[in-house]
C-alpha cells in the first residue's frame, strides 16, 4: 500500500450485528497496512463498540438511518471516524463506567485499546475519532 | 448479521458445563440467562461458562455476564469462565470483570479446579 493517504467511506444501517461490516473492513485494510494481529483485535473491538453505540443512541437503532464509517489510511497511521445522525450527542468522559450502563463501559473500553480517540457532537450528528499509530507514540516517561 | 448464541449444557459431574456457541451480545440475554437458570433450577452449584465457541464479545454481552456472575455470587454458586481468547481475556481484566470470576483457559482446567474444591470440601 503506498504512502499516499487514502480514504475509504462506510456506510451501514443502523442495525445491531450490521458493525461486523466495519470490522471486517476496518481489519483488512490495518492488516493491508501491516498492523499486528493483536493490534487488529483491538481496532476491530474498538470500531465494534463506536458503531454499535452510534446505532443504539445516535441514531436510536432505526435502520434507515446509516452509521458513516471514514478509514483514513496514513503513511504510519489510521484514522477511523465513525459518524451518526443523533440530534443530542452528549459524551461524558469514559474514565470510569457503571457496569450496568454498558455504553460507558464500551467508551472505556475505546480509550483503552487506541492510540488517540475523540468524541464530539457536531450540527449533523456525533462523531467518534479513533486513530491507531504503526509504532505506538512513546509514553512520556520513556 | 449477527450469529445467534446458542448454550449447551453438559454435565461433568459434579461441574456444569455450559458451552457458548455464538456472539455473546444485547441478543443473547434471553439464551444466557434461560441457561444459567435452568441449570441453578436443576440443583447446579459449579458451572463452568465455557466461550471457546464464542469469537466477538461486546460490552452489551459483557454486561450481561457481570448480571449473572452478581446473581450467582449472591446465591452461593460458584460460576467461572473459561475458553476466551487471549484478546477477551485483556477485555475482561480491562473492564474488571475478573474481580467478579475466575477465569481459565480451558474449560478442562475449570472443571479440574471446581471439582478439586468439592471434593476438598468436608462432607
Amino acid at each position: 500500500m503506498s504512502s499516499e493517504k487514502r480514504i475509504i467511506h462506510l456506510h451501514i444501517p443502523s442495525e445491531l450485528g450490521y458493525e461486523k461490516v466495519a470490522m471486517g473492513a476496518a481489519r483488512s485494510v490495518a492488516q493491508a497496512m501491516g498492523f499486528s494481529g493483536d493490534r487488529i483485535l483491538d481496532l476491530q473491538t474498538a470500531v465494534a463498540e463506536a458503531c454499535t453505540n452510534a446505532m443504539e443512541h445516535g441514531n436510536l437503532l432505526n435502520a434507515a438511518q446509516r452509521v458513516e464509517v471514514v478509514m483514513t489510511v496514513e503513511e504510519n497511521a489510521l484514522a477511523i471516524d465513525v459518524n451518526d445522525k443523533g440530534a443530542d450527542a452528549h459524551f461524558a468522559e469514559p474514565q470510569i463506567y457503571d457496569h450496568n450502563k454498558h455504553r460507558g463501559m464500551g467508551m472505556y473500553i475505546i480509550k483503552q485499546l487506541v492510540d488517540e480517540v475523540q468524541w464530539s457532537s457536531r450540527p449533523q450528528g456525533g462523531q467518534v475519532r479513533m486513530v491507531i499509530y504503526l509504532e505506538p507514540k512513546e509514553d512520556a516517561e520513556n | 448479521m449477527a450469529q445467534e448464541l446458542k448454550v449447551t449444557a453438559r454435565h461433568v459431574d459434579p461441574v456444569m458445563v455450559l458451552d457458548l456457541q455464538g456472539d455473546v451480545t444485547m441478543f443473547a440475554e434471553a439464551e444466557l440467562t434461560r441457561s444459567y437458570h435452568l441449570a441453578v433450577d436443576n440443583g447446579a452449584r459449579e458451572l463452568v461458562l465455557n466461550f471457546a465457541g464464542t469469537d466477538y464479545i461486546n460490552s452489551a454481552g459483557i454486561a450481561i455476564i457481570i448480571s449473572l456472575l452478581t446473581e450467582a455470587r449472591a446465591s452461593g454458586v460458584s460460576l467461572v469462565i473459561s475458553g476466551l481468547s487471549s484478546h477477551y481475556q485483556k477485555i475482561f481484566r480491562m473492564v474488571g470483570l475478573t474481580q467478579y470470576a475466575e477465569v481459565f483457559d480451558t474449560v478442562d482446567d475449570a472443571v479440574r479446579e471446581l471439582k478439586s474444591r468439592t471434593t476438598a470440601e468436608p462432607a
